[in-house]
């Protein structure tokens, strides 16, 4: 793509969340990896189409009951969502962020867009559906899209109850996440047994031990992948923040290394969802821009990562 | 238990330095002018290791167990919690050290015998020195609001650094330092990895 092209479809899309966001409503495009429409990707069980870059809520949304706070994450919701933005994720660990998506979600009155996405995190499994429904009742939400077990806690037990749950509706999907690259063995192990939709791990362009086993792994077995902490918790981006970014980032849409960093894992063939976490508005709408240009291919993606790993 | 031990600290602290701090700034609104009281509080334990008048130490041990139980409840369980999972196991060891102090101060009255340590003396003095003096103003010799101070009595680190300190003028049982110290190092290893 050309420069000159690229600045049209920055202008196009400026002036189109300008002129939807002015009529308070947008509605996304969903079309597979076009050049000036939402970039989504399909959730291998169900065929149904979600936009490659999430919302996650560690740390972010974690504000308590400070209303200054639960405002700027109803704002931070509300460019994500009119960005096209959908799939959020929370768990009971991330201490008061599931309220505060409750919280704006009742504010925004834009539930029907959501694809919620929480977790189970307790080690007595018996507790697993009380801690559910209160996860429920934080969100506002008659029930999740996606119910995850959090890091593998009990997760035998408890991936029994979801796939109980999703036979009787009361999920549409089900998970295991993991983070931060801890017990990747035991994962592949569940994700080679379990019939899984969803799987959730950390993975980043320096971080790429994923790329050996549970990507191809997710890809082999018709999982749908969620990536968390694709800025190594912002130490990415902190590390390059006084980096030039190349000129040929333009050619894929990348005005700034957050866009280049989340390029570079959404592209991967089995990455459905990157989920960058942050309080800031404008990083929301900085994230979200990488959701409506070109993705890296192979030769590409080479090179973003031979690039990051001889400046850093 | 298994699980628990793949966690790293790190991935406990699940709140910005943002919203940490901000938890300061809505407590000290909301449980204003308990300030001046702390400030008593603070005032009575100098006046008590200065003078040491014979009901002196049960007046400090009461004064450590009120400081130990508010701070258990109205900051560690009431506020920080929300935020911090674990929180309501920090308010249950500030109970339990309120707990020891009834038993060792209160009852069996052991905050009587002063020590003749000059080095103990001094590093109690230091210790009372930065949480009466220091942690008024941390949050402004930080660059913060002013109004995200901390104080004795009200808020855990300077609850904790002038217990250490205090309890250092006594001759008391060992037992009496595990949980501050516990705790200071908890604290400190947090504000690091925040």
């Amino acid at each position: 793509m050309t420069m000159k092209n690229q600045h049209n479809m920055s202008r196009r899309y400026f002036l189109q969340l300008m002129g939807l966001g002015a009529s308070g409503l947008i509605v996304p495009q969903y079309t597979q990896a076009g050049t000036d429409s939402l970039i989504t990707k399909s959730i291998p069980s169900s065929n149904e189409q979600i936009p490659v870059i999430g919302l996650g809520s560690s740390r972010t949304f974690n504000v308590g009951n400070d209303q200054l706070a639960l405002d700027n994450v109803t704002e931070v919701m509300r460019h994500f969502f009119k960005a096209g933005g959908q799939l959020i994720d929370s768990s009971p660990m991330y201490g008061s962020s599931q309220s505060a998506i409750g919280y704006a979600l009742k504010k925004l009155v834009k539930t029907k867009n959501v694809f919620s996405a929480d977790k189970v995190w307790i080690g007595d499994s018996e507790q697993g559906s009380e801690q559910m429904q209160t996860s429920r009742e934080y969100w506002n939400l008659d029930s999740f899209d996606l119910m995850q077990v959090h890091n593998l806690v009990a997760w035998q037990a408890h991936l029994k109850i979801l796939f109980r749950m999703k036979q009787q509706g009361k999920i549409r999907y089900v998970g295991i996440t993991t983070s931060h690259g801890r017990r990747h063995d035991e994962l592949a192990g569940i994700m080679k047994t379990q019939s899984l939709d969803f799987v959730q791990f950390s993975y980043n362009i320096l971080d790429r031990e994923a790329e050996q086993i549970l990507l191809p792994l997710a890809k082999q077995r018709g999982i749908a992948v969620i990536i968390n902490r694709p800025f190594q918790r912002g130490d990415l981006i902190h590390a390059l923040k006084n980096k030039p970014l190349p000129e040929w980032s333009n050619t894929i849409g990348c005005k700034t290394w957050p866009q280049f960093l989340l390029k570079f894992v959404a592209s991967h063939p089995a990455v459905t969802c990157v989920i960058p976490a942050t309080s800031q508005v404008a990083h929301v709408k900085e994230n979200m821009q990488a959701c409506y240009s070109p993705l890296p291919d192979q030769a590409m993606r080479r090179r973003m990562i031979d690039y990051v790993e001889k400046i850093i | 238990m298994g699980e628990l031990a793949s966690y790293r600290l790190s991935d406990f602290i699940l709140f910005s330095q943002t919203v940490y701090y901000r938890q300061f700034e809505l407590y000290n609104q909301l449980v204003w002018p308990l300030h001046i009281l702390a400030i008593i509080f603070a005032l009575i334990t100098i006046y008590a290791l200065w003078k040491k008048p014979v009901w002196g130490g049960r007046l400090v041990a009461l004064i450590l167990v009120v400081s130990w139980l508010w701070v258990a409840w109205a900051f560690l369980y009431q506020r920080f919690y929300q935020i911090h999972v674990v929180a309501d196991w920090y308010a249950f060891g500030f109970v339990l050290q309120a707990g020891l102090i009834i038993w060792y101060g209160l009852i069996k009255n052991r905050l009587t015998l002063f020590v003749r340590s000059q080095l103990k003396i001094k590093i109690g003095s230091a210790l009372l020195f930065v949480a009466y003096a220091v942690y008024p103003f941390i949050a402004y010799i930080n660059g913060r609001s002013w109004v995200q101070f901390e104080m004795f009595a009200l808020a855990p680190d300077p609850t904790v650094l002038a217990s250490l300190g205090i309890l250092l003028f006594y001759k008391v049982p060992i037992v009496l330092y595990v949980i501050p110290i516990v705790w200071a190092l908890l604290s400190a290893s947090t504000l690091i990895v925040m």
